[in-house]
């Protein structure tokens, strides 16, 4: 069964490490660049953290936009291999031939399926490496690594993707017997679940932390923490989020009064709201996940992609068990 | 209508059922948040109008949610989409299930047969590029006038009229890719990885050449704003030659003058000027300035957006075109 799983897959296998090559090669080339130049920057600065932060952005032009590129590798395995394993077999009738053998059915499953996954894993696990090593110095200038974006590029998610994808993608391709309508609900379900998990879910996986401060002061979490909102908070609890957009209508009239001033000369700044603001009970405020859970985040993370990929497996196996050939 | 468009409208009547659909959930999320956008957009404005400080309004104010404005840059991939899941089988599909034998038998000319599917095809790109456009780009209104940035590359890509363009590429590219290959899979890979490499290579290395581009120069004390969406290109400081200065990568050093962001060291001037008035960075400004130096922003000026759009647009139909070409050249001359 594994050499019939090489010889189908073995000009797909080819293409993909070629194009894996390639992408390797750009990587490291410009992350050498990118390596390199935040080495002299940091020689330059020595150790003073306003240097580091005057420097412009440390990656430009078409190299910036490859971590969007690793973003939908997954939906493309997913497409490309896993879809078609199954519904390509059944739309060309291989299937009859292949389910009439001495080899079982699941077994011959269970093979295929397991190399495919393997691959994806693979895969996956590849670019994410790549990333991780080329993010580096961004995430040391930026401490970003946590944000969403950065997050979903680096670390093991990548390989909990990759396997959901495959998966999707075979169980898509079972159920639904033709390879298009497959291919279709593997990129619709792909971006779909990635968005209500990354958007909604995520940020509560472990409660999140919130640090008090003197409204007009600062307070930054240490380290690659991920922020979830800031602002300020009132005593009966009014909520106002940083950039204080809205703050008008939520302060005490005797703080509205000290607003018009804003904005007349130069030097007006927001001080005298503060102190009026902090005389009425208000503090700052900043929700977060502390840089300290990264990696229990990215377990998580790959935890519920890997678990997804179990349950879209298990539901193949069984259509497959039942179906006549 | 005539009997080959009824075969193209019964062959593609669910795909057009499902596209009809999604544009239409799309359209409400867009309508709905939008308007909400910009109402936020106007208070904002007349709140800042009122207490003249509309100055740092681009920092402090986020308009839309992240999930939707997510969505909206997904918008760069719908091109592809319809090219892989309607473009690439449109042919390869026929090949690869036997059909063409029957229907490249009938009374219909091959010319005609084909004509009618693409033409269909490509003009149903079209329409769902422009919708999906409209939408993308009404919905960013406010969102532009608060960053002016709907020149830049990423933005430039998802307005105006050259999703129009890339949708009618995308789709011609997988028919094209299904007519030689005759093979779906191969032709849907095809159609992913051409259209993703001829994107990068035009809006990364031909874009910023369309027009050649302007350079202002500016005295170092008075710094440069580029006036509206303007496309910035490159900044610097030059010499009195003209050539641009080569600073250091970082300083630690004292810094003068900001050309959109890019300071111009001390320690890069010629030596007299870096001791110039004991160090006071004013005496050294003007120090540099009498040696010419100067200031530069190289930038596409914010009039010629919809030159470039049309031009970008003009680009990607020519493309679609000769693969078209090469499309009814293959179909005419093969063995059914």
């Amino acid at each position: 069964m594994t050499w019939l799983v090489w010889r189908q897959y073995r000009v797909p296998g080819a293409i993909a490490v070629a194009l894996l090559a390639a992408l390797a090669a750009v990587i490291l080339a410009d992350g050498l660049q990118i390596a390199s130049h935040w080495h002299s920057v940091l020689v330059a600065c020595s150790g003073n953290s306003a240097c580091l932060q005057q420097q412009g952005p440390l990656v430009n032009g078409v190299v910036s936009d490859l971590p969007y590129l690793d973003l939908i590798v997954p939906a493309v395995l997913g497409m490309l291999w896993g879809a078609p394993l199954v519904a390509h077999e059944l739309e060309t009738r291989t299937s009859d031939f292949a389910w009439a053998q001495s080899v079982t059915r699941t077994r011959w499953l269970a093979v295929k399926a397991g190399w495919l996954l393997l691959a994806g894993a693979a895969c996956g696990a590849a670019i994410a490496a790549l990333t991780t090593w080329w993010s580096g110095p961004i995430n040391a200038q930026s401490a970003t690594a946590f944000t969403p974006g950065q997050f979903d590029t680096q670390g093991i998610v990548a390989i909990g993707y990759a396997v959901f994808a495959m998966a999707l993608g075979i169980a898509a391709g079972t159920v639904a017997r033709r390879t298009l309508p497959a291919i279709a609900v593997v990129l619709g379900g792909f971006i779909g679940v990635r968005l209500v998990i990354s958007d909604f879910l995520r940020q509560h996986y472990l409660t999140a932390v919130t640090t008090y401060y003197t409204v007009g002061g600062s307070f930054t979490p240490p380290g690659q923490a991920w922020v979830l909102a800031q602002g300020g908070v009132s005593p009966t609890g009014v909520v106002v989020r940083a950039g204080w957009g809205d703050l008008e209508p939520a302060l005490p009239a005797s703080c509205q009064r000290l607003l018009p001033a804003l904005g007349s000369g130069k030097n007006s700044s927001l001080n005298p709201v503060f102190s009026c603001m902090q005389a009425h009970g208000w503090r700052g405020f900043v929700t977060y996940q502390p840089a300290s859970r990264y990696w229990p985040f990215q377990g998580i993370e790959t935890g519920i992609y890997v678990l997804l990929a179990a349950a879209l497996l298990a539901v193949t196996y069984v259509v497959v068990r039942r179906r006549d050939a | 209508m005539s009997a080959m468009s009824w075969v193209v409208w019964r062959q593609y009547r669910a795909q057009a059922a499902i596209a009809g659909a999604l544009l239409a959930a799309f359209a409400a999320l867009i309508l709905v948040t939008g308007v909400q956008a910009a109402s936020q957009w106007h208070s904002a404005l007349t709140a800042c109008t009122a207490a003249h400080s509309c100055g740092n309004l681009a920092n402090s104010l986020f308009l839309g949610s992240h999930a939707v404005g997510f969505l909206v840059i997904m918008t760069l991939g719908v091109p592809v989409v319809l090219g892989m899941l309607l473009g690439a089988p449109l042919l390869a599909h026929e090949f690869e299930t036997g059909t063409s034998q029957y229907a490249l038998t009938q009374t219909v000319t091959r010319r005609s047969w084909l004509a009618a599917k693409t033409g269909w095809l490509l003009l149903a790109a079209a329409v769902i590029g422009a919708i999906v456009s409209v939408l993308v780009t009404w919905w960013s209104g406010p969102d532009n006038a608060l960053q002016a940035d709907a020149f830049k590359p990423g933005r430039f890509d998802i307005m105006g009229i050259v999703p129009v363009g890339y949708a009618v590429f995308a789709m011609a590219l997988g028919i094209t890719a299904g007519a030689l290959l005759r093979r779906t899979l191969p032709a849907i890979g095809i159609t992913l990885g051409g259209f993703i490499v001829v994107r990068i290579v035009i809006y990364f290395l031909v874009r910023p050449h369309f027009m050649s581009a302007v350079t202002s120069y500016f005295t170092i004390s008075r710094g440069f704003t580029l006036a509206g969406s303007a496309w910035q290109l490159a900044a610097g400081f030059a010499g009195a030659n003209g050539q641009p200065l080569n600073l250091p990568q970082a300083t630690n050093g004292p810094v003068i003058g900001n050309a959109a962001g890019i300071g111009l060291p001390v320690s890069s001037l010629p030596a007299q000027c870096q001791t110039a008035g004991h160090g006071y960075l004013p005496a050294i400004a003007s120090c540099a300035q009498a040696h010419g130096i100067r200031g530069y922003v190289t930038y596409q000026p914010a009039g010629r957006y919809w030159a470039f759009q049309g031009i970008e647009t003009g680009i990607f139909v020519l493309l679609a075109a000769a693969l078209v070409a090469v499309t009814f050249a293959v179909i005419t001359r093969r063995d059914a």
